[in-house]
């Protein structure tokens, strides 16, 4: 006898039923959400090789020993030191003068003289924090993934149900000139 | 009257897509700040666990210099209330921008609409 109303929106306001949006906007929520998972897979890969460049300081710094001091080294006058890979890079001998400190960049163009045991720290410290920014992403691109597989679904229906329609329609129009 | 808001309709669509470029470009200069400001307190909070027989060195130019570790804070934390203090501006300026958009949303939905009946009373002349 009486119609059954839709149930009135969620307790959130922000939540928005996907189920009662029309074809072309969720193709615009699926198209934002695909941006956002390609950024998140942006930056995953930058932490990825932030990651690994402090994995790297940090095995040499451990590589570094007291028996280093005075050791004959060859210093790198060109390059290197920015992870610019040049066709020829200029050496010149020399000697380890402490083989116990190491000066760190630390950003912004502050660098920081520390010992080994600190400096080991430091490597640490980095790596764990770009991890842990590395899980927080993964957590959040998979969220994302999820809300996309849902809009996905509920497009699928409703592309379905059109099609349904348009036959049914085809079907009385046709059904109707012959009678 | 049908071709004359279409020109209008079109001037109005070009202003809307400037707006919208506008603010992209403001988008990204507040995200670059954003990664200046945390690159900055990261750079602090480093400082901050320095041992007074620590050196710090400031890079100028291609050399470093030996700086004085209560400067290095001062010159830092005046770096972060700039980047700041530029943030809030930008800020603003962003909120400022999403209501202009918003109101040439709303311009342009009307135009259209105004558009659309002046084609259709022309459609039902002929």
């Amino acid at each position: 006898m009486m119609s059954t109303k839709p149930p009135a929106g969620g307790e959130n306001m922000m939540e928005i039923d996907i189920t009662k949006l029309n074809l072309q906007q969720l193709s615009q929520l699926k198209q934002r959400l695909e941006q956002e998972l390609q950024m998140y897979q942006n930056s995953l890969q930058s932490l990825k090789v932030a990651q690994t460049r402090y994995q790297n300081s940090k095995e040499s710094i451990e590589k570094i020993t007291p028996d280093c001091n005075g050791k004959d080294i060859l210093v790198p006058l060109t390059g290197s030191v920015s992870f610019i890979y040049l066709f020829a890079c200029i050496y010149v001998p020399g000697k380890i003068a402490d083989a116990n400190s190491v000066v760190i960049d630390i950003g912004t163009g502050y660098y920081v003289q520390k010992d080994l045991e600190s400096a080991k720290d430091y490597m640490k410290r980095r790596v764990g924090f770009v991890t842990e920014q590395m899980e927080k992403i993964q957590a959040m691109g998979q969220e994302k993934s999820m809300i996309k597989d849902a809009v996905m679904e509920v497009m699928e229906r409703k592309i379905q149900q059109e099609i349904a329609l348009q036959k049914a329609a085809l079907a009385r129009a046709t059904g109707s000139g012959k009678t | 009257m049908a071709e004359e808001l279409q020109k209008k309709l079109q001037q109005e669509v070009e202003n809307f897509q400037a707006l919208q470029k506008q603010y992209q470009k403001t988008l990204s200069v507040r995200q670059q700040l954003g990664g200046q400001l945390f690159e900055t307190e990261t750079v602090k909070s480093e400082l901050d666990l320095v041992k007074k027989d620590q050196e710090v060195y400031k890079l100028i130019g291609p050399v470093l210099i030996k700086q004085d570790l209560e400067e290095a804070l001062q010159n830092v934390n005046k770096r972060m209330d700039y980047i700041k203090g530029e943030l809030k501006r930008i800020d603003d300026t962003i909120t400022d921008m999403e209501k202009k958009q918003d109101t040439q949303r709303d311009l342009l939905n009307k135009l259209q609409q105004q558009y659309q009946k002046a084609q259709l009373s022309a459609g039902g002349k002929n």
